[in-house]
């Protein structure tokens, strides 16, 4: 369990977390989305204690950070930024882990399997290892004490597809074992797969703390109609924008509706007696619930150039 | 890759024997410290420093005692006041050690991984010092000892070496390598950064102090001798001169207490 209570960070005049109230809970994995700069990392680093908050703070199991004894019993955690000492071995820098927390050196050789580092990587200097590796590393640190609180700063960063995958089943596998489960990422699809609840930050401020669904639900539904007569289409979208809803142009002879229900954008077209090809209701997706909720706080918007945001 | 978790048992209830967080902080310490090359290559500058500087002190006193000039004569000296001089050049291998524990932590971002393990800041600095201090304390001995049998040779009949005036002065040597270890590791914590610090060190131990000694003022002269490096300097002479080498050895050890303090608090004020 992880409790934030009006957590706040200023760097300067960067707000990096605004007044952040949210609890963690366990047996779950929560998704921490935000775009960059949004202050994931930064929120992760002040519930390790490494970031002193400058108003608010954190707590996990009850207890500040700081206080803990044995916190890799309490809590385990992949940071964004690498903190392994490029020439020690990934194997020396669990060791020197487990030794700081009085766990006993097989345990390191069993989060080794779990991570599926063998000897040879595990032997060489960290600066060898490749991104993914890196990676796994980090969460072998983190499952080292067996915690009840897991949190994972970006973990599919530099993970191949099948990196990615195990990721996943172990983050649903620790929440399942009870677990309270972090994990930050951007592939807002990841969460979809992953989260069963999503903590939402844009410039340091809570966008959203609700179960998955509810994101998605609040982004509202699209309604996709394909109109075959284009003298039909143009009085359907009149009707439909004076009615209050936004309509795309979809394809050549359909329409994306949004902001009215699927019952009432075929009401409409009954009273003009329109004829429809389909009339479907198509739930928003993560990604779009995301973009709405996030519109207004993104840091460091690119120019669209096409590309999407996947 | 198709592993999950390798745990069984519910999370959070691991068993344990958990041993005191202090001796898991020495320990984790004990094992950064030489699992990095740099310790390794410290501890050989400081035995290749100790041997060049006591070599050529040693040097220096058998020739003026030997050259024409009568004023040059130091007569039949203390081998251990050759080795003492010596520690003057040798010291900063092994503030190297002191300060390294910690800068090198801050420029690897392994501080992270530490505070992480251990968030005591007090706790990770009190582990450092000791491991410092102990490892200093070995190598101040293997150092004195390195120094005399450098320096004996050399001076020949111009030196002496007493069994117990000889070792109490290679102990003193170890003590005082220890302390300013420590000292250097505290202000590391403070500065973070490994150049600044040991310019401060510079400063501290040997700079300010000789410039304050230029003018014949009492006052200069009483700030001066108060600075760590004149302080240790009073306590491996054993001159007996502004205070006795006892309050000498007293002084390093409040500075190096002193520097401990501002770095845990430093620790504890600013973010990893
Ligand atoms: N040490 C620091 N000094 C100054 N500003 C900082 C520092 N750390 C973070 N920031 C700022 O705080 C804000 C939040 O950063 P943070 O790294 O927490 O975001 P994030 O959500 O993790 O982003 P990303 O998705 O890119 O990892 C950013 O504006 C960042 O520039
Ligand atoms: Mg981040």
């Amino acid at each position: 369990m992880i409790t934030l209570s009006g957590l706040t960070k200023r760097f300067g005049s960067t707000v990096a977390v605004d007044d952040l109230t949210v609890d963690i809970g366990p047996g779950r994995v929560t998704g921490f989305l935000g775009p960059n700069g949004a202050g994931k990392s930064t929120t992760m680093r002040m519930i390790l204690g490494l970031d002193r908050p400058t108003a608010g703070r954190a707590l996990v199991g009850g207890r500040p950070y700081r206080e803990l004894r044995h916190p890799l019993h309490e809590v385990g955690a992949l940071l964004d930024a690498r903190a392994v000492h490029p020439a020690r071995s990934g194997r020396a820098h669990l060791l020197t882990m487990a030794r700081s927390n009085g766990i006993p050196g097989r345990r390191v050789d069993e989060v080794l399997a779990t991570v599926g580092l063998d000897a040879r990587a595990a032997g060489k200097p960290a600066r060898a290892l490749s991104l993914g590796m890196g990676q796994r590393l980090g969460i072998a640190g983190a499952l080292l004490g067996d915690p009840p609180v897991l949190m994972f700063d970006e973990p599919v960063n530099g993970l191949d597809p099948d990196g990615v995958r195990w990721v996943r089943r172990l983050a649903r596998a620790l929440a399942g074992e009870g677990r309270t489960v972090l994990v930050s990422s951007h592939l807002m699809s990841e969460m979809q797969l992953t989260a069963d609840r999503l903590v939402v930050l844009g410039r340091g401020r809570l966008l959203a703390d609700a179960p998955i669904e509810e994101v998605v639900a609040g982004a509202g539904t699209e309604v996709r109609v394909r109109v075959p007569d284009d003298a039909d289409r143009a009085v359907l979208t009149g009707r439909l924008v004076a009615a209050g809803a936004t309509v795309e142009p979809d394809g050549p002879d359909a329409l994306t509706v949004t902001g009215v229900t699927a019952e009432r954008v075929g009401d409409l077209a009954y009273e003009r007696g329109i004829r429809l090809h389909e009339l479907s209701a198509r739930e928003a997706s993560l990604e779009q619930a995301f973009m709405a909720l996030t519109a207004d706080s993104v840091e460091y918007a690119a120019t669209p150039t096409g590309g999407d945001t996947r | 890759m198709t592993t999950t978790t390798a745990s069984t048992h519910r999370p959070g209830v691991t068993p344990a024997h958990r041993t005191d967080p202090l001796a898991g902080a020495v320990a984790a310490e004990w094992t950064r410290l030489w699992s990095v090359r740099s310790t390794w290559w410290t501890v050989l500058a400081g035995v290749l420093l100790m041997a060049a500087s006591a070599g050529q002190l040693a040097i220096y006193v058998a020739n003026g005692n030997t050259d024409d000039d009568p004023l040059n004569d130091a007569g039949v000296v203390a081998v251990t006041d050759v080795v003492i001089d010596a520690v003057g050049l040798t010291q900063y291998a092994v503030l190297a050690l002191g300060l390294l524990a910690i800068t090198g932590e801050f420029t690897t971002g392994t501080i992270r991984t530490t505070l992480q393990c251990t968030p005591s800041r007090g706790r990770v600095l009190l582990a450092k010092a000791l491991v410092t201090g102990a490892v200093t304390v070995v190598l101040g001995l293997l150092l004195g000892a390195v120094g005399v049998l450098v320096a004996a040779p050399v001076l020949g009949r111009w030196g002496t070496a007493p069994a117990a005036g000889t070792a109490g002065d290679v102990v003193a040597v170890a003590v005082y390598l220890a302390l300013v270890g420590v000292f250097a590791l505290g202000l590391a914590a403070v500065l973070r950064s490994a150049v600044l610090t040991l310019t401060v060190l510079f400063a501290t131990l040997y700079i300010v102090p000789l410039s304050l000694r230029e003018p014949d003022i009492a006052v200069l002269d009483r700030i001066a001798d108060a600075f760590p490096g004149e302080a240790g300097r009073h306590f491996l002479t054993g001159d007996t001169g502004p205070y006795p080498a006892a309050v000498g050895l007293l002084l390093l050890a409040g500075w190096a207490a002193a520097a401990l303090l501002a770095g845990r608090a430093a620790l504890r004020r600013r973010d990893a």
